[in-house]
């Protein structure tokens, strides 16, 4: 340790006093070469004899000094001055310059920041493994079934695959509803996930307060208990301490509450607040269970799907009538929970390189003007000696600056865009967990790195390749200058993906317009919509449910500021459709087509709330929808259109795999399913929906928000038990079609503005470089009586040939790429003229001042000053 | 000065840690009492020697300082320190336990 330690303080010296160092190496060796010259006389050389001897001993000596100073570490600490010295005079430079510098700083600071910013999203959401310990070991089990695509597994199934398998350490199940806590005045809605046995061995999360569900807690008859999560632990007890042994009321019945989770617990469902123990639903039919599994250490999931299969067949030959056309389904549990969001993130991510790649092209153009004005001073240092990779390095090192100065600030854009991303996109999952760690710094300092070379190589190898003689001679004096063909490509490349991205930005822009004329067919912005909580055990008595829905719609008509009231089990404006086929019963089956309709179940006050007007026929009636048949069904005029054009539907009867119906009536078209679609048959079935699902909906006189807490306060009223949530007026869930395009428009402009303004600082500087070179000739000219508008009209006439070869090359690759862009157009052509030619306008008009002013700038030099100066 | 015979840098090192250890000197007279104490067989050079003292000074096992010399100039005097006085006794017991070896195996008769 002290070795290392006088071992520094040697090197040190070095550091801190080089020359004396230098100086001390000197003496020591004139002694000693004086002391042998001494020597020499002595032993009775002459003093001729004794000098050559000594010179003769000179030209080692310089090589033992050489080996001394190895021993400092001389050359070390040479090169680390070199770079210092590089970097005090690059911000010297960059310092003369600094509108320039700031310009360019910026550009790097938005191109990497986005580009980080997207990275940061895609590693937490993509790359990063579910914030559970072994987290690559959980699974999604699912239970692959004859009658429907979807997973859900049977609970005694679940017991006997947990205990048969060998491939897993457990496995568990859980399904999520909401329930009404009702410890408050008014019940308020709170998501509720049963689980199964197990539940928190498989997560390998314990609660961070009190314990875990035990299998007593399973049994018949055992008391109720409930985990909290820790959201709902801070907002309704305040992170109390004391909260175990406290109770929540589930509908009507009190919970005890044995834990709480940690804050660091993330469930799939992100809204669930409680987890309760579901003990065990006897029968292997029914569909419950979500299932989770975790592999044991050193299992594969391919290994465990052929055990599992083994499990099943198994199952299969003890209960063949239930289990025999069972399949097991096991997938990683990330890939089911991210399924989506990967495409349109890593389309973000090529976005923002291509963004990035952009600032780097505009900053190499700029850069390389520089280089080549600076030719001259390259030159000199090189006659001097310095080598090629010293004057390269310090181009480098310029950009370096640039680089780490834009890296910093960019850092901040990234932090900042981190955020809005989890406000802008709350429904992607796992958006919560997009945040700001050493990862993502790395992934920032390897962008930097690339961005330096990127930028930096060829203005460095451009300023190293003077030819040295000419340019010490006199380029600088050159009155008529060259073509600088690289730098004016560089920028037309610039203008013309600019092009590009401002007309799909207008196209977008437009479409969002476009959409926002649209007749809905329903009064949009006077509905009010919510849900009141059920539960699927109220589904043992159906006809009182829908005795129960006909009195809250019936209340909610007395209401003053209510018009109507209905309700639906598809909400308005949700673009999901549930495809039913249908056949006419009067009619041979063969006759027609399929038929094909989207269907719904809705009061028959539907109709009135939502103002869609009949065409034919009459309403479906009160009575018949309380009878609970659904004997009557509406339908709308495109069904009428499509499948029955010429001929009347009205009283006819439709038929579909469980009932017949008489068709009552024909109303107007409506846009339910979404602003942007076209609206589709559909069969509206008439009746009391029972299941829990079903969303109420509430024509206002005035602004449906003021009647919130009015029907709020009614439903409480009939029924005290039941909470009210998702109340919104209509024109927010349908605004979700609208908030799509807005996004993407928003986006798209936002990228398109970038690009124009980073191929205006192009232009600008490149004109600016160009028109510097030729000062000689422009004050020449102006001498000789050239009148300054000529001038102008020269530069300004170079910078816009550039523009216009570069618009047109926009305009082909807009064409081009057309295609691509329509599905996200809305009642727009993606070879839209008037969209096209504004762009132009836009960007020629942008260029046309980009180039004026160099221009401008030029022609009021002082001629004299000018011819004068080098 | 003649070239150096065939010293190993190792063995360079502990001559000039034994001389150095008998009392400080400069890198001359150092040079001159090896000659000296081997009878005129080792005569180190320059540019051995001071490559080697340097080295020796990294190290910590001698330190430097400028004094007066004989002559009534200024020289850099070399001096053992207390790690170089343990190094020292390491390398000459190394360099026993070396040279016993390697004379057994030359001096053997068959």
């Amino acid at each position: 340790m002290l070795r290392w330690l006088a071992r520094l303080r040697f090197v040190s010296r070095t550091l801190i006093r080089p020359r004396r160092l230098e100086d001390e190496l000197n003496r020591e060796l004139q002694y000693h070469l004086e002391r042998e010259i001494e020597e020499g006389l002595r032993a009775g050389l002459t003093p001729e004899k004794a000098r050559y001897a000594a010179m003769r001993a000179m030209g080692a000596v310089e090589k033992s000094k050489e080996e001394c100073r190895d021993e400092h570490h001389v050359k070390f600490v040479q090169r680390l001055e070199a770079i210092l010295r590089d970097v005090r005079f690059s911000f010297r430079m960059l310092g003369r310059a600094p509108v320039f510098s700031a310009a360019m700083v910026l550009t790097l600071a938005l191109g990497i920041g986005a580009n980080t910013a997207v990275f940061s999203a895609i590693d937490a959401v993509l790359l990063r493994p579910l914030p559970f310990p072994g987290a690559d070991h959980l699974v999604r089990v699912g239970q692959k079934q004859k009658r429907t695509a979807d997973t859900v597994i049977t609970p005694v199934r679940l017991e006997d695959w947990n205990s048969l398998n060998s491939s897993f350490q457990a496995m568990t199940g859980y399904y999520t509803e909401d329930i009404s806590e009702t410890s408050g005045d008014i019940p308020e809605r709170v998501g509720l996930a049963r689980v199964a046995m197990r539940f928190f061995d498989v997560w390998g999360m314990a609660p961070a307060l009190g314990r875990a569900f035990t299998p007593v807690d399973y049994r018949e008859g055992a008391d109720r208990v409930v985990v909290i999560s820790n959201r709902y632990w801070h907002s309704r007890f305040a992170g109390d301490p004391n909260v175990l042994g406290k109770t929540v009321r589930i509908g009507a019945a009190p919970f005890s509450i044995i834990g709480v989770q940690s804050s660091m617990f993330r469930f799939p469902v992100r809204d669930v607040d409680f987890w309760v123990p579901d003990p065990l639903t006897p029968g292997r039919n029914s569909l419950r269970y979500v299932g989770i599994g975790r592999l044991k250490p050193n299992v594969t999931i391919d290994q465990a799907r052929i055990d599992m299969q083994l499990v099943q067949s198994r199952l299969a030959e003890q209960y063949p009538d239930t289990d025999g056309e069972i399949g097991v389904e096991l997938s990683p549990l990330k890939d089911s929970i991210v399924r989506g969001s990967g495409r349109s993130l890593w389309l973000l991510y090529g976005a923002v390189s291509i963004l990035l790649v952009i600032a780097c092209v505009n900053i190499a153009a700029l850069l390389l003007a520089r280089a080549t004005q600076r030719q001259r001073e390259a030159s000199v240092r090189m006659s001097l000696g310095a080598s090629r990779g010293a004057v390269g390095a310090q181009v480098l090192t310029e950009t370096a600056i640039l680089a780490a100065a834009g890296a910093i600030l960019g850092v901040l854009v990234a932090a900042a865009t981190s955020f809005a991303f989890r406000t802008l996109a709350p429904g992607m999952p796992r958006s919560d967990e997009i945040g700001f760690d050493y990862r993502i710094l790395l992934y920032t300092l390897a962008v930097l790195a690339a961005v330096t070379i990127g930028c930096g190589a060829v203005p460095a190898i451009r300023s190293t390749r003077a030819r040295l003689a000419g340019a010490l001679a006199g380029t600088g004096r050159a009155l008529v200058g060259g073509r600088h063909t690289a730098q004016w490509v560089l920028v037309g490349v610039q203008v013309a993906l600019s092009v590009t991205l401002l007309a799909g930005a207008g196209l977008l822009v437009r479409s969002f317009h476009e959409l926002s004329n649209v007749n809905p067919g329903f009064p949009l912005n006077r509905i009010l919509s919510f849900r009141v909580s059920a539960s699927w055990a109220e589904l043992g008595n159906v006809p009182r449910v829908r005795q129960q829905v006909d009195g809250i719609i019936e209340s909610l008509r007395t209401v003053t500021g209510v018009e109507a009231a209905a309700v639906s089990v598809v909400a308005p404006g949700v673009p999901v459709s549930f495809q039913q086929e249908f056949r006419v019963v009067e009619r041979s089956p063969n006759s027609d087509g399929r038929i094909l309709a989207g269907s719904n179940v809705v009061s028959p006050s539907y109709f009135e709330t939502m103002q869609m007007p009949l065409v034919a026929g009459e309403f479906c009636s009160r009575q018949a929808a309380l009878a609970g048949t659904m004997s009557e069904v509406m339908v709308n005029r495109s069904f009428a259109d499509r499948y029955f054009s010429g001929s009347s539907v009205v009283g006819l009867h439709l038929a579909d795999a469980f009932t017949s119906n008489r068709v009552a009536g024909i109303v107007a078209d409506a846009r339910e399913r979404g602003i942007d679609r076209c609206p589709e048959p559909t069969v509206y079935f008439c009746g009391y929906p029972a299941q829990p699902f079903r969303v109420f909906l509430v024509r206002t006189a005035n602004d449906p928000e003021s009647l919130a807490q009015t029907v709020r306060l009614k439903i409480k009223q009939l029924e005290p038990l039941r909470s009210v949530y998702d109340m919104a007026p209509l024109e927010e869930w349908v605004g979700d079609a609208f908030a799509e395009y807005r996004l993407r428009a928003v986006v798209l402009a936002s990228f398109a503005l970038t690009a124009l303004s980073l191929a205006c600082v192009g232009l600008y500087g490149t004109l600016t470089y160009v028109v510097s070179l030729r000062k000689r000739e422009v004050g020449l000219r102006l001498a000789l009586g050239a009148l300054r508008r000529n001038i102008v009209g020269q530069y300004v006439l170079e910078g816009m040939r550039v523009a216009v070869l570069a618009c047109v090359a926009g305009l082909v690759i807009s064409v081009a790429t057309g295609q691509v862009v329509t599905s996200m157009l809305y009642g727009i052509s993606p070879y839209d003229p008037t969209t096209l030619l504004v762009v132009v306008f836009i960007v020629l008009f942008v260029s046309a001042i980009a180039s004026l002013l160099p221009a401008t700038r030029v022609s009021r030099l002082d001629p004299m000053k000018v011819l004068r100066e080098d | 000065m003649s070239k150096p015979t065939d010293l190993v840098q190792g063995t360079l090192d502990l001559l000039i840690l034994k001389v150095v250890a008998l009392e400080p000197m400069h890198g001359w007279a150092i040079a001159q009492r090896i000659r000296q104490m081997s009878s005129d067989v080792l005569q180190v050079g320059h540019s051995a020697l001071y490559p080697a003292l340097h080295k020796l000074e990294r190290q910590g096992w001698i330190k430097s300082e400028w004094e007066i010399s004989e002559t009534n100039r200024q020289a850099k005097y070399y001096s053992l320190t207390r790690s170089g006085r343990k190094a020292l006794a390491e390398e000459a017991a190394n360099w026993e336990r070396l040279s016993a070896a390697i004379s057994g195996i030359v001096r053997r008769v068959s």
